[in-house]
């Protein structure tokens, strides 16, 4: 049986703080072949995609009172983006936040993208899923000092965006 | 694309083009002009050239240059040039108008108008020729929406160049034999390029990209719309190329363009099915009223493909062209035009003034810009008014051609009345109007990110 670091994360929300920098810390500390044993107040499911892309697999289940555990366990397939080629495969941090767009009407995807911009951190990066190539968000992240990469799947049907936080004025 | 996301003097194209919108409808109401007077008398040419040179020309520029980045995903080449443009395109068309109006012996001015005229208006449009056309050459391979726009811009440069030769052999600057004869047969070259090549093809290559973006629906698949552009194409190309040598060889003009009109039916088909097939396919169940209004545009293209070969059976050849025309040009791509203009007008002005804060702090949406229960009644009546004014004039019906004309009038300036709210945000509850760090729109001028 996979050997699983625990982590608390309900009195970090319980006190009002944000439990998704010390996940990561903590996934970034796993060895290969160590799984995360995560116990929060409510089911993390943008977790799933954000631990997904970095090659985890989840089980979740309930413990009672409203309260979840999800074993993250590392997958033994190279993660999911690595279908967007090289635009996934530089050395950027995995995502960190991951918005799926695909189906919103314009503009509403660069107000979610731009919007989920503002409660990250400088060097974090998020992947969108979108219908088209962003050409109105382009000029916006540039503007708020953000980098991106982007570029169709191979299917030719979803647009996958990079977005790596950078200093905003 | 690093470019700016909005074309600086998009706007003040847009406001050119409708009061020149606005012009030729009220001349039209007062009885200037075709039907009360003849096809080519000097007041046909005033209503003609304010609607084909002032609105849709103009509406067309500040369109493509808002777009074209866009959709070729690069920035603009020469932006610089946008605002020289439209200063050389409007005070040439006032001076070709009064040159129509000294002929029509309206204005009694001793200058060469018309030759001037005709200088600024081909310098204004080969300066748009050139900015959008190294913008889309750079972008090669072309797809086919910007295929079309390519083959629109060469039939700008047609119709413009004809358009100067006429010019300067009316206002006796040019007196070679070619060019006289030219101008004598090749008026309608002039219009094929004008509407068939310049206009409506641009109308279609665009509406192949943005209908996809504002329907959600997939673009175009399969050879319907490359068979789309190959007969527009084909009826471009016969109409000039094959217009011109009918011109010198001797042969009839008209039955040349005749030829052309058929294959510009069959593109029409094609089109028109893609069209249907964006609406059909839409993700997005509920239409905006700019989608409302544009069927009813393609409607009238509809109907101004099949209504000739009516009208034209109750022997009144004449009238079936212009009713036809009258159709085509204030039925479908003056409505489309004015459509398409209530959705990027809000659009543009929502990302301009909001864009610096958008994640930032609560901003309306786009549709908070625009009253849409209010606004489409007015496009109902637009085309109602269109749809009688075709068949009065259709009938030889002067009286039932004004009455329609001023209601189209009075609805285009209903519509020009939403246009200005949205673009001041008039629509917008004043709590939210202005968030700190957005920008105040000026009503001809945009402004990139971050205020410069």
């Amino acid at each position: 049986m996979k050997k699983y670091v625990e982590l608390d994360v309900r009195p970090i929300l319980a006190a009002g703080g944000e439990p998704f920098g010390r996940i990561m810390e903590t996934v970034a500390s796993l060895d290969p072949d160590e799984g995360l044993r995560l116990l929060a107040p409510f089911r993390p499911v943008p977790l799933f995609a954000a631990l997904g892309s970095k090659g985890f697999t989840h089980e979740d289940r309930e413990i009672g009172g409203g309260d979840w555990e999800v074993l993250f366990t590392p997958a033994p397939v190279p993660a999911a983006t690595a279908a967007a080629g090289d635009v996934s495969a530089a050395c950027w941090p995995g995502p960190l936040m991951r918005l799926d767009n695909r189906g919103l009407t314009p503009p509403e995807p660069m107000v979610k993208v731009l919007g989920a911009a503002e409660a990250m951190q400088q060097g974090e990066v998020m992947e969108v899923l979108l219908d088209r190539e962003p050409a109105f968000l382009f000029p916006q992240l540039a503007e708020r000092k953000h980098e991106w990469r982007g570029g169709f799947d191979p299917d030719g049907v979803t647009y996958r965006l990079l977005v790596r936080i950078g200093t905003a004025p | 694309m690093n470019g700016e996301p909005l074309s600086r003097w998009t706007m003040a194209y847009f406001a050119a083009a409708l009061l020149s919108l606005l012009a030729a409808e009220a001349l039209m109401a007062v009885g200037y002009g075709y039907p009360v007077e003849g096809l080519r008398a000097p007041a046909t040419l005033v209503v003609v050239h304010l609607s084909a040179v002032g609105w849709l020309s103009l509406l067309m520029c500040g369109a493509l240059f808002q777009f074209i980045p866009v959709l070729v995903n690069r920035p603009l080449a020469s932006p610089g040039l946008m605002l020289p443009a439209l200063l050389c395109i409007i005070p040439g068309l006032v001076l070709l108008v009064s040159g129509f109006l000294v002929l029509d012996s309206l204005l009694d001015i001793d200058a060469p108008l018309l030759p001037i005229g005709g200088l600024l208006l081909l310098t204004g449009f080969a300066t748009v020729a050139a900015s959008l056309g190294l913008t889309l050459v750079r972008s090669r391979p072309l797809a086919i929406p910007s295929a079309f726009v390519v083959a629109g811009l060469a039939g700008l440069l047609v119709a413009a160049a004809l358009g100067f030769v006429f010019t300067q052999v009316l206002g006796g600057t040019l007196s070679v034999p070619v060019l006289t004869d030219i101008a004598a047969r090749g008026v309608p070259i002039h219009a094929a390029a004008g509407l068939g090549g310049w206009l409506a093809m641009c109308a279609i290559g665009v509406s192949y990209r943005l209908f996809p973006m504002f329907l959600l629906a997939p673009d175009a698949q399969g050879s319907g719309t490359r068979l789309a552009f190959l007969f527009a194409a084909g009826a471009a190309v016969t109409a000039i190329a094959g217009g011109l040598a009918a011109l010198f060889a001797g042969w009839p003009v008209p039955a040349v363009i005749l030829a052309a009109a058929i294959s510009a039916a069959g593109a029409t088909v094609f089109y028109g099915r893609d069209v249907v097939n964006f609406y059909r396919a839409r993700r997005r169940r509920d239409l905006e009223l700019n989608m409302k209004v544009a069927a009813l545009a393609f409607l009238s293209l509809a109907l101004a493909v099949v209504m000739p070969g009516v009208i034209a059976a109750l022997g009144r050849s004449e009238a079936a062209i212009a009713a036809s025309v009258y159709m085509a040009i204030f039925g479908w791509l003056s409505g489309l035009g004015l459509a398409k203009l209530y959705k990027i007008v809000p659009f543009m002005t929502w990302l301009e003034c909001y864009g610096p804060v958008l994640g930032r702090a609560p901003t309306p949406r786009v549709q908070d810009l625009v009253r849409e229960a209010r606004a489409g009644p007015w496009f109902l009546l637009y085309f109602a008014s269109v749809w009688a004014g075709t068949v009065a004039m259709a009938l030889g019906s002067v009286t039932g051609f004004r009455v329609a004309a001023a209601g189209t009038f009075a609805a285009t300036a209903a519509i020009v009345v939403h246009l200005v709210r949205a673009r001041m945000l008039c629509n917008v509850d004043c709590s939210l109007r202005f968030p700190v760090g957005s920008l105040r729109p000026s009503l001809l001028h945009s402004l990139a990110p971050g205020g410069r």
